[in-house]
């Protein structure tokens, strides 16, 4: 009886300053979401996983430091915060211009939905890709978005992965910028590679990268049946 | 009353003992005065060796992660280390923001001034010239890293006015900097002609080379940088150079190496008729005439683990560590055949059968003979013992080469002979190369120095007359004095085993390709790409890259009884499986962000472009 009433003593000692001590020493965990796409024309732009990012800044404390944003290979993008206001800087290293100076102010409450608009050198429209006897066909439209821009290379892409890009993939195949004339439809016919054409289906993109740039803006991810 | 004598005699003897001044006043045991350092040479030299030993450099120096990260090869460490063959260049990759260490030059430079009283006007101008010279290096290795720093020539002190700004200094341009270390340079070059036998401290000849490197470094950033389709710069020239200093540059980084070629003082080392053997001894014997300015190394003072980390499995002494580093193909295949062409070796013909070869060596016969001093290959030697590569055995089944490697090092095949060599190669293996070629440049051959009781004593080269010749070639032919230019590179090619003017219409590729060479893993290979801007071409990221990818050669035993091949050897290329990621330098990369407690301390500082 004395044992066990011991026993049970330790045990308030030892878990009541436990459950006590939580409440001083621990800040709220930030609850509003920031979300949104990079978009240009209301239309989000595809870039590399793991590539371009953003950068949000708050003012306001006498030490900044930016927050980084990372942008999924679609175009999305999604932040963490506490409520507040917040400046986004579009940064250099996309496949877009940089928008260094006029930085964009977001007011962060709750769920926030945001689309952070921006300028790519190069969009590319209208793909589609029709399979048959192991090649593709590969219809798409590039249209000069920037007029200093140049075309510095176009790739298609295969991938088994969901992620496909100029990092992550099977196989590319380059299109000739001779053979591209803006804002009229380029056809490219792909022999698949023959150790992909057991695969059963593909994931395929096309980027575009100006010479000014070095990522390329992307197309969405399509999956082909083979 | 007789006690009361004698309590009053040993009274006396303590007022007495209080009257001796110098018994009292004597220096402490354990502090040095500002006094006493700046009027001892002595003193004042160790203290010069402790800024020396904080030379900088990003890989350089015996750093054998640095170099598996941005020089031509791959990690096959400790599992643990495969990061080195799975990461991106961050953002703050090369960073670097020393000026605690400027301070500490700064100070120093003043304390002379101040209280060196007993030293005559010679000493002091060359331990001045000394301190100078290594702020001017860190300075070199700042702007070659971050672009445009602040040049803080002085002590910043704060006069606890609540007013912080008279410290905050802010960038000064990309070219300034360079500027600053020419002067600086030419200022004290002259000064340090006491020094002018040493190897190890700051002399004329150092100052010289440094010029001679800085200066190249500033002109092709003026010339490349400005041919990009949009040139990486900041509004205030912080970053950016402008094109037409390009000329000035060159001319200045040529005139520097040229006083050092014709000075007489320096000679490329060219004692042994095995050209092979002669340039990795270049490196390894201290003391000749090729070096002129080390880091040096002694076995009871202070040692390097390089030989620990590198050495070849089989031959190491230590019951840990061993083959770290281990060359790409794309490196070995850089160096050309010695009758001219292109150094790609031929282990498959035309219709991709594999060539099979008599000895295991023989596929790296007639190559520059750097290859053999910087690259252990299979078929060679190293502590004058054979190296034991071979990946396996290559069966003919069904008309074709199965490769099986044994399950163990060292293991023999049913036909009794050697299965895999007991330096491997084995992919996805630690401590054993992953491509199939090991490094020999700077893994030393003394006894015990592969262990880590004893360990390397062979010194670091911060500049060789082999650099300067390259450096001399590139400023010629940048500069439209081709024959110069080829001479240069004739020279340096003759000493690696070529015929005398093997080259006779220079190119920028071969300018460019003799300094992978000659230079790798010097840490000079990730600064070169970065100043002719193609580091973002040559590591783009692609899997299909063959210069972004590390690839090994892993040579196979023929087993085909009867046949005429059996028992020799072909060679299969092929992608190591811990080779992860391959190389993805971005614009980025050019130049890295600064620290944000850096900005936040001094607003006045802009940020690199892209962070």
């Amino acid at each position: 009886m004395m044992k066990k009433n011991i026993v049970r003593l330790m045990l308030a000692f030892g878990f009541v300053p436990l459950a006590m001590s939580c409440d001083y020493d621990n800040f709220d965990e930030p609850a509003a979401i920031l979300e949104g796409s990079v978009v240009y024309e209301g239309q989000p732009v595809g870039v590399r996983t793991n590539g371009p990012q953003l950068e949000l800044w708050q003012g306001g404390y006498a030490l900044e430091k930016n927050i980084p944003v990372y942008i999924d290979q679609d175009g999305s993008y999604s932040v963490s915060l506490f409520d507040g206001e917040y400046k986004m800087v579009v940064k250099e290293g996309g496949p877009w211009v940089p928008q260094l100076n006029d930085t964009i102010v977001i007011n962060v409450n709750g769920g926030t939905t945001f689309d952070v608009p921006v300028t790519p050198y190069f969009t590319i429209n209208n793909e589609s890709f029709q399979v048959s006897d192991n090649s593709v066909t590969a219809n798409f439209t590039i249209a000069k978005i920037v007029e200093t821009a140049g075309i510095e290379s176009v790739n298609i892409y295969f991938g088994t992965a969901v992620l496909t890009d100029q990092n992550r993939n099977e196989h590319v195949a380059n299109v000739a910028p001779g053979d591209i004339t803006e804002g009229q439809q380029t056809t490219v016919n792909v022999d698949i590679p023959e150790d992909l054409r057991d695969a059963g289906f593909l994931f395929v993109r096309i980027g575009v990268r100006a010479t000014q740039a070095n990522e390329f803006y992307y197309t969405q991810v399509q999956k082909i049946d083979l | 009353m007789r006690h009361l004598f004698i309590l009053s005699v040993i009274i006396s003897f303590f007022l007495t003992a209080c009257n001796n001044d110098d018994w009292l006043e004597r220096d402490p045991k354990n502090i040095i005065t500002d006094e006493q350092l700046w009027n001892d040479p002595v003193l004042i030299k160790s203290l010069l060796a402790n800024y020396y030993d904080r030379l900088p450099a990003l890989h350089g120096v015996f750093n054998t992660g640095g170099m598996t990260d941005i020089d031509d090869a791959m990690w096959s460490g400790h599992f643990d280390g495969n990061w080195h063959n799975d990461f991106q260049y961050g953002d703050d990759y090369g960073r670097y923001w020393d000026y605690g260490l400027i301070r500490d030059i700064n100070l120093a430079l003043d304390n002379i001034d101040e209280y060196s009283i007993e030293l005559d006007e010679e000493q002091k101008t060359l331990f001045r010239g000394e301190l100078r010279f290594i702020r001017a290096f860190v300075y070199f290795e700042l702007v070659k890293r971050m672009g445009g720093v602040p040049l803080v020539t002085e002590q910043l002190i704060y006069d606890y006015s609540g007013d912080p700004t008279p410290l905050q200094v802010p960038r000064a341009k990309e070219h300034e900097v360079y500027d600053f270390i020419y002067t600086e340079l030419e200022e004290i070059k002259a000064d340090l002609a006491p020094n002018n036998s040493s190897q190890t401290r700051a002399n004329t000849f150092t100052t010289l080379a440094l010029e001679s490197r800085a200066m190249l470094y500033a002109a092709s950033l003026a010339k490349y940088n400005n041919r990009m389709a949009s040139p990486i710069t900041l509004p205030g020239g912080e970053v950016g150079i402008p094109a037409d200093k390009a000329g000035d540059y060159y001319q200045k980084s040529l005139q520097a190496s040229q006083t050092i070629i014709n000075s007489g003082n320096y000679g490329l080392y060219d004692e042994n008729p095995d050209k092979g053997a002669n340039f990795y001894e270049m490196l390894i014997n201290k003391g000749n005439r090729e070096i002129i300015f080390a880091k040096d190394y002694e076995l009871s003072l202070k040692t390097h683990r390089f030989t620990y980390d590198n050495i070849p499995r089989s031959l190491t002494e230590d019951n840990e560590g061993s083959s770290v580093l281990t060359p790409s193909l794309n490196l070995v295949e850089s160096f050309d055949y010695l009758d001219g062409s292109n150094g790609t070796l031929n282990y498959q013909d035309g219709n991709g059968a594999y060539i099979p070869y008599e000895n295991i060596s023989d596929i790296f016969e007639n190559k520059d003979a750097r290859l053999y001093g910087t690259v252990i290959y299979p078929g060679t030697n190293f502590k004058s013992t054979p190296v034991s590569i071979q990946a396996g055995v290559a069966i003919w089944e069904n008309d074709n080469y199965v490769f099986r490697a044994a399950p163990n090092l060292g293991n023999q095949y049913d036909d009794g002979n050697l299965w895999t060599g007991f330096d491997g190669p084995k992919d996805n293996a630690q401590f054993v190369s992953n491509t199939g070629f090991y490094v020999r440049k700077f893994v030393s051959e003394a006894a015990g120095a592969s262990t880590r009781g004893v360990a390397a004593q062979n010194w670091w080269p911060w500049f060789r007359l082999g650099e300067i010749y390259l450096n001399a070639a590139e400023a010629a032919f940048e500069t439209g004095q081709q024959a110069e230019a080829t001479a240069y590179i004739n020279t340096i090619r003759e000493r690696a085993g070529f015929p005398a003017n093997s080259i006779s219409n220079l190119t920028m590729e071969m300018i460019r390709n003799e300094r992978r060479t000659e230079l790798a893993f010097e840490d000079h290979r990730y600064f070169d790409l970065k100043r002719w801007r193609i580091a973002h071409e040559i590591w783009n990221g692609s899997d299909d890259s063959e210069d972004a990818v590390v690839y090994g050669l892993f040579p196979y035993r023929i087993v085909r009884p009867g046949h005429e091949d059996n028992n020799k050897y072909i060679f299969h290329k092929m992608r190591p499986t811990r080779f992860r990621r391959p190389r993805f330098f971005r614009f980025a990369n050019y130049y890295s962000s600064i620290d944000p407690n850096v900005l936040n301390n001094n607003p006045k500082l802009v940020r690199n472009p892209f962070h």
